[in-house]
This record gives structure tokens, sequence and C-alpha cells, in this order.
């Protein structure tokens, strides 16, 4: 174990580099110029010259790929450039905000997507456990911009249950005035997939020898399902929900865009309309990084809970 | 009818939680785009501007009604402009003082003219890296050698005195030209020349950004990044007692009636939501989350009759409508240059059949359907390209390029513009001619796209859609790599000379889009730089706007109008052409006034 | 006698499912759709102003004059004075306005449309049908690509092993750890605007990560597999036992994974159109309508969004459900 898991560490190094160069080449390449946005309405050669640098474009490439593993290393990136405000702040402002919306929606949609997913494998077969799946495949069908759409209209604007849009003080007052919306709409569009996914879960685990051993000894269907079975197949779900996580902070721009949740993704939208590249190497990196610990966690808790497992 | 009770009831209960009991006056405003910071030197979007314009104070400012906009004094009297123009003389207020803060250590900090000076001095430290140093440069005397000692990378100088900028007593600053200039007091009314404390700058460093200290009439409170920035009344404002004249405008006068001799600011504070999307802001506006919102192009057609009058369900309300054209105008652009890039361009020059090309493309753009149709109606053709409200604007132009797409395809038939069998033109000498018309990735400009497309397919052209991010774009359009685009210019301030400006031949590269150098127009406007608007500058103006049709360089399309709408509570408010925010003029009633 | 093959039999219990049967008609049907409107059957002329700005839905009757239609204001007619500047071109138009005679035959605007106009009056009936092939077109496409480049490198990977599994699992690190905007700006930006074509390579290029590992982790099944070393033993070439004998055996999964991508890809294509990184204008698919819909929900005026979400959701609910049959029907014990 201990020796796998520093050979996985080791790996990261790699795996880190090939992201920062990707990065940094892509960025430089396509990441569009700055300047000219920074420099206001009347740009002249001069003061363009003069931000690009202040901001230290106009070193060389070396020097500058050189000063982003620096950065890599000490995990300061510095300051953004549209605000001068310190990337490592902005992150620590906003991770609040993204997670008071993220974790309930996670949370709850796991669960409800847990108990769906129970029932419909317990009906297994059933027109029930059909209908269920024609549903849910329904719901997924839809785009998530539409359920953006169309629950801010109705929910917020023609019934008036929630504020529009916008964040608070208080971390009560975000948690259950402000996010509530934000929730119900990623756990509308979680639910859906969420539901199908755990369904194959819960029945791989159904099919396996030792149901039909707790069967055969003669206990309830009903223990069989929320004693064993449960319990087993809440480790892939667990997983599952670990390794989207990091996906998910960036990804959720769309929900923070429209409900002014001032989280992570909306930052990200930001920095990439800007050209505000520190910004973009701090998110990439820390993706990166948080990505690979996750993957890194799941495989060794697959191993410590199921020693059949081989670890490469 | 019960949605419109129901949301009645909830405006005045939220009127009530709002200020109600407490006593605490709140105004609920939004931005569209997120700010960026409130350092006013650093300061490049117009969102970070209005918050400068409600902290920080500016020597001189506009007179809240009078249209066209006009200069009043602020924190300094109007300047005396000695030496030909070239010598401004300021005599600043005394009893001003900054809001209390640590930097100070504990003592009352008055604004001196020494404040303004070094504010002044800070545009031209290369470390700044101001983007509204172009307002300065060239402009004061001995600040230039100045920055260019300190561009070598030695900390930029704040001490030694420099013949431009004199303080000779502690409420007075003298500041000298190199040529006369006559709109430089206009220059002293820009948001982010408010006056700065040094000791703030230097105690907060890069931090000074969020941690702005004025002495205008709001401080800065609480402060959440891009989410939500909320002001207080400065409760050691000088203050100022509403006392203007409306004039001929049956709104200002009802304006006047009520707000005249209320000591400003009369609320106690702002809070401003960032928020994208124009269904949030709406919405928001609808259910009284917000008090006033003007950022509703898109859904103009929801609250406005095709007649430019509020719809009845909302003149019901209570709802108010401030309606004005903004002095701004848009226009496409082409390329003038010869060659972009490597590449000849084939809608530059001065040859005749190069004119007609452009003259074609213009004729079949249909400014009715982009007013219509992308505008939601709620715009005016620009036949000049100073616009309304902006001195020297002429409301009896008309443009004399009309809209004809039949008479565009005979001009480029007549000039050798063919068809090949792909049913697209050729150019005269039967090389393929395609036309590459740039745009970003919003939705917005995606309607452009489809209504530029509608006119070259109906003369037969091959357009092109080149999408760039905006940054890029503005990069390549400031090298002159582009071949057509839309644009907009909006009055930085309310003269003719400042949308002139952008069909001069020296200002290539910088705000001269099409890169138009024309030795006929440029002669015209060195002759207006010396004139003050009136009827000779006009006729020079007139000629001027002419060459830039015969010439074909821009399609002038129009001037969006600004509908401003404000919860029935709310008082004083008209939009002003030029400064961001009316905060300081505003008040709330209370009561609600239906 | 002759024995039924793998596929042989799939296909009989496919055909079982009632559900999974219907489904894959609904497919058909999209796709003969498709087929149509790309040859120019159907919806030809889908960017024709046929109706006036907004039309309604016939259903609904024509829109009472309370809409956004601007009464054009009476503008002057033509100048004026040329204020001493001469027009190069006077001449020449002077000619052309004496020789057109008439004014230009108005087309009348229709007052409504069968599911109603968008905003420049646009039939929103055509725009579906079109939209469908294009959103189609670029799911397949995309997936196709995805699929061919996921399985390709995770037979590579997961065949020979070492050095080269080393590479492509880097690879796949790198990929699937920089966050998905980023990676979809640079290939936007790196491939330029051709419209479609941009949208499949981007999809493309950045959705192969999850088949590859899915691929890879068969191949490493298969490699020690009894045929496999009977192959070897018999001299086949690495490149014939990759391809000729394990893919066969694993093709059940990477065509339900290629089914699955066609579905991801057709609502990516709407994510990415509504940030600005989809379909050109002269090209409609479900993703612009949806993007229009936005702000024009605020007007009123739902009939677009309804449409193309109903068109999205019937042909994506269609295939998911044929996917879950397919692979049902070709992998029976996951049932």
């Amino acid at each position: 174990m201990l020796a796998y898991t520093l050979r996985r560490l080791w790996q990261f190094v790699p795996t880190l580099a090939g992201v920062v160069l990707l990065v940094f080449f892509l960025f430089n390449w396509v990441g569009g110029d700055p300047a000219y946005l920074l420099a206001g309405k009347i740009p002249n050669p001069e003061t363009i010259a003069n931000i690009r640098k202040q901001l230290g474009v106009d070193e060389p490439y070396a020097v500058q790929l050189w000063i982003f593993v620096k950065q890599v290393l000490s995990g300061d990136f510095g300051v953004s450039w549209s605000t001068n405000e310190r990337v490592s702040e902005i992150f620590a402002s906003r991770l609040g905000p993204s997670l008071t919306v993220l974790v309930p929606l996670l949370a709850i949609s796991t669960l409800l997507g847990m108990a769906a997913a129970m029932l419909v494998a317990y009906v297994r077969g059933s027109l029930t456990d059909r209908a269920v799946m024609v549903a849910c495949t329904v719901g997924q069908s839809i785009s998530i911009l539409v359920y953006i759409l169309v629950f801010q209209y109705l929910l917020a604007y023609q019934l008036g249950w929630f504020p529009v849009q916008g964040w608070g003080v208080t971390f009560i007052d975000n948690l259950l005035r402000y996010a509530v919306l934000a929730i119900i709409v990623g756990v509308a569009v979680s639910l859906a997939p969420d539901i199908r996914l755990y369904r194959t879960f819960f029945l791989d685990e159904i099919n396996q020898d030792y149901v039909r051993t707790a069967r055969a000894k003669g206990l309830s269907e009903r223990r069989v399902m929320w004693v064993h079975v449960l319990r087993n197949a809440a480790i892939p779900i667990v997983t599952n929900v670990l390794l989207q996580l990091p996906g998910l902070l960036a990804g959720a721009f769309l929900i923070e865009r429209f409900f002014g949740i001032p989280g992570i993704g909306r930052e990200v939208i930001l920095a990439v309309e800007r050209s505000d590249f520190p910004i973009i190497k701090a998110v990439t990196v820390y993706v990166a990084v948080a990505t690979m610990v996750i993957n890194l966690l799941a495989d060794l808790l697959y191993k410590a809970i199921d020693p059949r497992v081989v670890l490469k | 009818m019960r949605i419109a009770v129901l949301l009645l009831m909830l405006s005045s209960l939220i009127a009530q939680a709002a200020w109600g009991d407490s006593g605490t006056k709140i105004l609920r405003v939004t931005f569209q785009v997120a700010e960026t910071g409130f350092d006013p030197v650093r300061t490049h979007d117009y969102y970070s501007g209005t918050i400068l314009e409600a902290i920080f104070d500016t020597l001189l400012t506009y007179d809240y009604l009078a249209r066209p906009a006009k200069l009043v004094p602020n924190a300094a009297a109007m300047p005396e402009i000695s030496d030909g123009g070239k010598t401004y003389t300021f005599r600043i207020r005394r009893g001003i003082y900054f809001t209390d803060d640590a930097a100070f250590k504990g003592a009352k900090r008055e604004l001196t003219a020494q404040d303004f000076a070094y504010s002044i001095r800070r545009f031209y430290d290369p470390k700044n890296r101001s983007p509204y140093a172009f307002l300065f440069t060239g402009k004061v005397l001995g600040l230039d050698e100045l920055a260019a000692r300190a561009k070598s990378g030695a900390p930029f100088d704040y001490d030694t005195p420099v013949a431009g900028l004199q303080t000779p007593d502690r409420y007075t600053l003298v500041i000298r030209l190199k040529e006369p200039d006559r709109n430089f007091g206009y220059v002293l009314a820009f948001p982010v020349t408010g006056a700065v404390a040094r000791e703030v700058i230097e105690a907060y460093g890069e931090e000074a950004a969020a941690h702005p200290i004025g002495s205008g009439p709001f401080v800065l409170k609480r402060y959440v990044r891009s989410s939500k920035i909320v002001l207080a009344a400065n409760r050691g404002y000088r203050g100022m007692v509403w006392d203007f004249e409306p004039g001929d405008n049956p709104r200002h006068r009802e304006i006047a009636k009520r707000m005249r001799g209320k000591r400003l600011p009369a609320l106690d504070g702002v809070e401003v939501s960032i928020m994208e999307e124009t269904q949030s802001r709406w919405l928001a506006f609808q259910r009284g989350e917000t008090d006033i919102e003007y950022q509703l192009w898109e859904v103009a057609p929801t609250f406005m009759t095709d007649d430019g009058k509020l719809k009845p369900e909302f003149v019901r309300r209570g709802i108010q409508l401030d309606r004005t054209i903004d002095p701004e105008i848009t226009y496409l652009y082409f390329n003038m240059q010869d060659k972009i890039g490597d590449a000849p361009n084939p809608v530059g020059g001065f040859a005749k059949e190069r004119v007609a090309l452009r003259r074609a493309i213009a004729m079949s753009y249909n400014i009715d359907d982009q007013i219509r149709i992308i505008r939601k109606g709620q715009a005016v053709r620009a036949h000049y390209p100073i616009p309304p409200g902006v001195a020297g604007h002429d409301a009896n132009y008309r443009s004399s390029i009309p809209y004809d797409p039949r008479a565009a395809n005979a001009l480029l038939e007549r000039y050798g513009y063919k068809k090949a069998a792909d049913g697209y033109r050729r150019l005269p000498d039967g090389s393929p001619l395609v036309i590459r018309y740039a745009s970003s990735q919003t939705e917005r400009d995606r309607q452009f796209d489809e209504l530029f497309k509608r006119g070259m397919d109906a003369i037969g052209i091959h357009l092109e859609i080149q999408k760039d991010r905006f940054p890029e774009l503005l990069k390549l359009e400031k090298r002159c790599r582009l071949m057509l685009r839309h644009a907009a210019w909006i009055a930085d301030w309310p003269d003719g000379d400042n949308f002139m400006q952008l069909l001069y031949g020296p200002n290539i590269y910088e705000s001269n889009n099409a890169c138009y150098r024309s030795a006929e127009f440029d002669r015209r406007y060195q002759k207006s730089l010396a004139l003050a608007d009136g009827p000779e500058r006009d006729r020079l103006y007139h000629e001027m706007t002419r060459l830039m049709e015969t010439d074909t360089v821009w399609l002038l399309a129009d001037s969006r109008v600004r509908n401003s709408l404000q919860q029935p509570y709310v008082l004083g408010f008209t939009k002003h052409p030029v400064l961001h925010a009316e905060w300081l003029y505003l008040d709330l009633d209370p009561k609600p006034a239906y | 006698m002759r024995q039924a093959g793998v596929w042989g039999l799939a296909w009989k219990r496919f055909r079982r499912d009632r559900l999974g049967f219907t489904s894959l008609i609904v497919v058909l049907f999209y796709a003969a759709l498709v087929l149509a409107a790309a040859a120019g059957w159907l919806a030809r002329d889908w960017n024709t102003e046929a109706g006036v700005s907004f039309a309604p839905p016939s259903f609904l009757g024509p829109e009472a004059a309370d809409s956004p239609q601007l009464a054009k204001a009476a503008e002057g007619a033509q100048p004026v004075a040329d204020y001493g500047i001469p027009d190069p071109l006077a001449a020449d138009l002077a000619e052309i306005a004496k020789s057109m005679t008439g004014g230009a035959a108005g087309q009348s605007r229709a007052p409504t449309l069968p599911l109603g106009g968008d905003k420049w009056g646009r039939d929103v009936l055509k725009k579906v049908v079109k939209g469908t092939e294009t959103s189609l077109v670029v799911g397949l496409a995309a997936a196709v690509l995805a699929t061919f480049l996921g399985t390709v490198f995770g037979a590579l990977a997961g065949f020979r092993g070492g050095a080269v599994d080393d590479f492509f699992n880097w690879l796949y690190s790198v990929f699937t750890a920089i966050p998905y905007l980023l990676l979809v700006l640079a290939v936007a930006a790196v491939i330029g605007q051709k419209g479609v074509l941009t949208v499949i390579l981007i999809l493309g290029l950045t959705g192969w990560t999850g088949i590859f590992r899915l691929v890879r982790a068969e191949y490493l099944k298969h490699k020690v597999r009894e045929y496999v070393l009977a192959a070897d033993a018999i001299g086949a070439s690495p490149a014939r036992r990759m391809f000729v004998h394990i893919l066969p055996n694993v093709s059940h999964v990477v065509l339900v994974q290629l089914s699955l991508h066609v579905v991801l890809f057709i609502k990516s294509e709407v994510i990415l159109t509504f940030l600005g990184f989809g379909v050109g204008v002269d090209t409609v698919s479900w993703g612009s309508m949806l993007a229009e819909a936005g702000s024009e929900l605020l007007l009123g005026k739902w009939w677009q969004l309804t449409v193309a979400t109903v068109a999205m959701a019937l042909l994506v609910t269609a295939f998911s459900l044929f996917t879950d049959a397919m692979r049902d029907a070709l992998d029976p014990r996951l049932k």
C-alpha cells in the first residue's frame, strides 16, 4: 500500500508538468492579450508596452515559464491582472459560496438518488421500474440551460418563493435563502443521471453471490437490501460523488452566473473573458492537483475496503 | 391583475423592510458587468468608474439637470483660464475632509491642492499602468520627463516640483499645459481624476483598489468582489443643497419641485449587486428587489409600447420611466488601409471602385431592422457622428447613404463586380472577393452577424465571419488588422470633438478604428480644434461628415434609447448623459406614491 | 444446424424489448428527417423571413397590435445639401436611380406560422428540422471521432503496456485535469472558425477520455486470454491481435460508449453554443435555438424554447432508451 501510494504521488509530477506546459503553451498561443483590455478606450503603443512590462509578459517565454513553475511550487500565483486581488484570496473567498451550494446539492441529490435507485432496484423489471427509468431518461434529455431558465422564471419570478438571484452576508442567510433555488435546479438536473447510475450499482450488488447466500440463510428482503446491498453499493456511489467534486467546482458556472453566486465557476468564466492568466493558471493547477489527489484517495479507499482489488 | 396587486403589496412590504422603521434609505441598483477595483488611476471600466464617482471628489462636476451637460464646480470653483488656454488655476474649497482611516493616524485629514497634484502625478507612474493616462500625457508641463525617467525602472518621483503642477498655497492648484486645450476642464470632471490621499495609497499599496478612501458623498461599507458593493452616506461630507434649474423638460420640472432645497446626499446608502444576466435583472426589478434599472434593452418590449411610452400595467403600478438617448453612436467601419497585414484589403483605399464596394455594402445594411429587431425599437437612427445631447449635434442633418439593396446591386454591376458561377461576386479583375466581418462570441453579436449576413446575401457578396474573443478583437482592431466590424463610442465629455477625433489620421492605432487617413479631413479637423461650439465649427463638421460619407469610411447606425425604470418611491432620478451615477441627487420616499 | 452468432442473438433479444424497439423506430425517424433535410427536401428555406417578427403559432392566432413591431418613423426623403463635398459616385447613383422603376416588391409576411416564428420571422418548424440535422450530425460525428481516438489509444495502451501505456495514461491525466472550459477555449482558438466542423473537433478532441479508460481496461482483461495467446502462438502480429482478434470482442462496449457519447455531445453542443463557441450564423442547431430562446422567454415568446426542447428531449430519450436496450441485448447479465 505504501509503495503504491508513493509511486502514485511520484506520478503526480509528470502529470502536473504536462498540465503546466499545456496551459502555458495554450494561453500564450491562444489566450489573448490582456494588455489591450486593460489599456482602456484610447490605448497608445506606449501604454500597451508599459502594461505588458508591468504584467511581465514581455519577458522571454523561458523566463515566464520558470516563473510559472516557481508559482506552482510555492502555491502563490500572484495577483489578478484585472483587479489586483491576490489570487489565493480570490479562491479563499470564492470557495465558500461554491461549497454552500455544492455540498447540500450533492448531499441531497445523492441521498434522494440512492433512495430512488434502491426502491427501483427492489422492484426491478416491474412497470414501476421501467416507468421511472423512462422518466429519468426524459429528465436527462433536457438541457440544463432550460432548467435554469424555466425554474428561475417560474419559481423565483412567477411564484416569488425565492429571490431571483444574489448572495447575502451570513452563512445561514445564504444557505436558507439564496442558495436554495440553485440547489433545487442542481438537484433536478443531477437526479435523473444519478438514479440511473446508482441503479446499476445496486443491481451489480444484488446479483452478487453473497446476496443469494443471505437470502438462502433466510434473511428478509428488507434486511438484505438495507443492510448488505446498501453498504456495499455505498462505496462506488460515494467515490463517484467525490470524483465529481473538483470538476463541479469549476464547472458550476452556468448556475452561478444566472443566480449571481460569487463562486469559483463564475470566477473562471470572468477570468477567461478578461484573459486574466494568473487566475486561469491557478484554477488549472488547483483542479489538476485536486483531481489527482481525489483519484488516489478513491483508489486507496477501494483497496482498503476490498482486499481483492489489485492496485497496479 | 392579481399578480399586480400581489406585487404592489410585496413591494410596499419590501419598501418598509428596507427603510421603514429603521429610518435607513438604501437604494438598491445593479451593475451588469463585474467591477474590477476602486483605485482611480487603475480603473478602466465604466462600472468601477461609477463607484469612483460616488467615493472621490473631482475638481469639477456636471450640473445635474442642464442639457447639454454643463460643467460646474465641485471640490474647486470654476477654473481661471489664462495664458491663451494654457494655464488653469483652481481654488479648492476649504473644509472638505477625507473620511477617517488608520492611515491618517487619528487626525482629521483635510483635502488640499496637493492631493489633486499627487493624484494627477499618479497617472504618469508606469507602475500604475493607467488606462486613462492619455487624458494627461503629453499635455502637462514637466510630467512626461518624469515618466520617461521612471520607465527605466527607477521609482517614480512624486516629490520634485514640476512646472506643470504647482500648489502656491494649500488651496490653490495651477496646471500648466504645453498646448492650449479647450476641453481640459472636462478632463477634470472624469471620475478617475478624483483626489486620493497619499498616505492611504502608500499604506495599502497594491490593496488600495479594495480600500478606497475619498472625500465624496459615499464611503465603501462592505465589498464582496464581483458580487456586492455596499456604500454608506458619508456623514462627514461637506454637503450640498439640491438647487438645479429644470428648463423646459416636464419631468425635470417635476423633479425640481420634489427635490428643491433638500440636503444631499439624501440617501443613507447604496447597495449594488452585480447581475450579469438580463433575466435576473428584470425579474429582480419586477419583484421589487431593486429600485432603479436601466440596463434592460433586451426586454424593452415587455414594458414599452411602440410609441415610446410605458405600458399601462406598469403605469398603474407607479413605475416611473425616464427616457433619454445615450450620447453614443454605433457604426459599421471599413478598414481604409490598402493592406491588412500582408494581404491586400479589398475594401480599403480611395480608388473609385473601392468606394463603390464600400458604398454598396453600406447600402445593403438594413438599419431599420437593426433598430426594430435587435434594439427592439429602442434606438434612433444616427445620421450625424455627434449624438443628441452633445455640443455640436445637428438634428437636421440627414445621411446621404440610403438603404437600397437594388441600387447597391446595380452599382456593383457597374463597377465590374460580376457574379461568378457560385453566385458570389468577384473583384473587377476576376479574383475572388471575400469580406471578413469580425465579431465576438456573444449572443448579442450573433444577432448583428445575422443582420449583416442578410445584407451581404442580398448583394451577392461572400461573407466570412471572424469570431474571436473580445480582448483578441481589441488587439487586432488597434493594429488595423480587422476588415469590418461594428463599433460604438460613448461620449467621454459632452463635446463633439470627442467624436470627430475618431476619424482623425494621427489617431490611427488608438481610437481611429477605421485606420482612416484623409488629408482633407485632417485639415478641417485641425482647424476645428481652435473653434468653440458654434456655426463656424458646425460648418467644418458638416464637411467632415460628408467626407466620411463620400469616402464611405463608416456607416452610422444608431444611438440607443435608455429607458430607466424606477420604483414609485424613488425620487429625483433622471439619467445624466455623462455622470455615471446619480445617487448623490436622489431620495427615497418612505410613503409609496401610488 | 446454423447457430446464430453473438449479433444474431443480440438482435433477437433486442426485438423482444418493446420499449427499446420503439425507441429505435423513433431514432430511425429522426435519421430519415436528417437525411431529408441534408438532401434539401425539407426545410431548405429555413433562413427566409417567412413571417412577421415573433409570429405566434397558428393555433394561438395572430399577435395583437401591441407587439414589438415598430411603426417605422417616417424619415424625411433623401438629403440634402452636399456641404460642398462632391460624391465621386454621384453620377452613377443618379443614373441607377433613374433606371430603376417602381419600388421593390414588398414581401408579404405571414402573421402566424405553424409553430411560430423567431425574432427575424423565420419559421420555427423549419428551423427545428434543420437544427435536428445539425445537432445530430454534430453529435454523431463528434462521437465517432471521440470513440475512434479513445479506442485506438485504449487499445494501444492496454495491449502494449509499458512506456506506451505510461504515455497514454499521462495524456489522459493531463486532459482530465484541465478544467473543461479552458480545454474547449484552447481547442476553439486553435482551430479557428469553421462552424460545425469546429464544434465537432472541439467535442471529439476533448471527449475521448472516458472511452479510453474503458477500452484500456477491456484490453488489459483480454490480452491475457487464451484466444489471444493462441493467436500469438500462430504468429499474428500485434496489430492483428489488437484489431482483428480482440476488437470484435470489445465492440459491444465500444458501441455502447459511442451511443452514450452521441447523447452527451448533443447536450454539450447546447452549452457550447450558449457560451459562444458553437455553430456559426448560417447554421441552425438546437443549441442556437435554445440560446436565442433565453431572452425570448422574458418577452413572453415561449414557442422556440418549447419546440427545441421537445425535439431534443424526444430524440435524446429515444436514443438513450435504445442504447439501454442495445446494452441489455448485447450483455444480458447486466439486466
